[in-house]
């Protein structure tokens, strides 16, 4: 067992996509990359699309988190972490295709921000 | 009186619509437990959202974004009619659509913008054709309240309409779902903060000692469009689950209805027959006995 860990969840509009503990969450702000580690101050932040990296507890194993997310926000208070996305994808969940598609077709820069995150997110594998 | 056969024959088509209001309770049913799922899956957004919009609105005195002014006053009203895409539910989406009207009635002037097949068709009858309408068992919902979303804070901003109010229906119990008109924008600040207080008692930081990345207003700003859109989006799911709430009643009620009228021509078909058996054997009797007499 790692030396601190703080309950942390991640919630889309349609799921839960992650309950449990973690030792560390990163995640893209609309002021750059904030890491959070337990006993952080409490904290509210706007995220910009980008990817979520967080080393998390399942079922007393260390494991790695990455997600390509889409717009939302970051809560961190002493007893728990939230974190609210629009979307939050796996890497074996993204169509690289579609995703190619919509990044040619897209207009809004969250939306382009977002393609970008999902390409990054594959081409790191 | 009818005949044994007119009578048999309505007892058949009767059979067979008792059968399809059957089989579509059943498939109300199966489709409730879904929609309520769905429901249920939202809700650690939702109360994620009120608490961060509650902290939020306890951290900021005065908020410069437009959905907190009043809008465009010489504007209509804009308002979002939420019904089901389809019918066979009583008067689920008729109850909506009234509410609609007679909210548009107390207005000045109403644009409309609406979400599901019967409500699209009741507002068209109004003799608005081209009004923004989307429907509402689309392959994505979330998508389609950021469509909504989007619209209505474009118009809002842009002055084309003074406010937005959304009129959906409300699912009280599963007997009992109510049509609901709530002003979405401009938002009242203090009913915010009320909803934070009604949901967790406690605060869990004192005022001002949080930190807000980059600044309470700017993260307020982002919060409040996705707060209409959330909003929207479970207006959606509860329409959903609201509906097949009221067609598994409506359908439970069209098949006893059809057992009691195939129990009461049964019997008009029994009498029938049996006053045509009766009436034979007279007749064969009465024959008999002239023939004796003769």
């Amino acid at each position: 067992m790692a030396a601190s860990t703080i309950p942390f969840k991640l919630i889309t509009p349609t799921k839960v996509v992650f309950e449990g503990d973690a030792e560390l969450v990163i995640a893209v702000t609309t002021e750059g990359e904030e890491g959070i580690l337990p006993h952080h101050a409490p904290f509210l932040a706007a995220l910009k699309p980008g990817i979520l990296r967080a080393n998390v507890l399942a079922d007393g194993k260390n494991e790695r988190l990455e997600l390509a997310t889409g717009e939302g926000f970051m809560q961190a208070l002493p007893d728990r972490l939230t974190i609210l996305v629009d979307e939050a994808l796996h890497f074996d969940d993204i169509d690289v295709a579609k995703t190619r598609d919509d990044l040619a077709n897209a207009t809004d820069p969250a939306a382009i921000e977002f393609a970008n995150a999902k390409l990054r997110l594959v081409g790191s594998h | 009186m009818p005949s044994v056969k007119d009578l048999r024959e309505r007892i058949r088509s009767l059979k067979n619509t008792q059968q399809i209001t059957k089989a579509m309770k059943q498939v109300a049913a199966a489709k409730i437990r879904r929609a309520e799922a769905a429901q249920k899956q939202a809700r650690p957004y939702a109360d994620t959202l009120a608490e961060m919009l509650r902290d939020l609105m306890n951290a900021v005195s005065t908020v410069d974004h437009p959905f907190m002014k009043p809008g465009n006053a010489s504007a209509p009203m804009g308002v979002i009619l939420m019904t089901a895409d389809k019918g066979l539910a009583g008067a689920f989406n008729s109850n909506v659509i009234r509410a609609g009207e007679l909210f548009a009635r107390e207005q000045k002037e109403v644009a409309w913008y609406t979400v599901g097949i019967k409500a699209r068709n009741a507002v068209r009858r109004m003799g608005k054709p081209n009004h923004p309408t989307w429907v509402l068992n689309a392959p994505s919902k979330i998508d389609v309240a950021r469509a909504v979303a989007k619209q209505v804070t474009d118009d809002f901003i842009g002055g084309k309409i003074s406010g937005i109010t959304m009129i959906s229906s409300k699912l009280i119990t599963m007997m009992v779902q109510r049509p609901e008109t709530r002003q979405m924008v401009p938002i009242v600040a203090d009913a915010l903060r009320a909803k934070g207080d009604a949901g967790e008692a406690e605060s869990h930081a004192p005022k001002g000692s949080v930190e807000f990345a980059p600044s309470p207003e700017f993260v307020l700003s982002r919060l409040l469009p996705k707060y209409l859109e959330f909003t929207i989006f479970s207006a959606m799911l509860e329409t959903d689950a609201a509906f097949f709430a009221a067609q598994l009643l409506a359908m439970n009620n069209a098949t006893d209805n059809a057992g009691k009228l195939i129990d009461e021509l049964t019997i008009q078909m029994n009498n029938a027959r049996q006053a045509a058996i009766t009436k034979e054997l007279l007749e064969i009797v009465g024959g008999a006995e002239a023939l004796v007499n003769g």
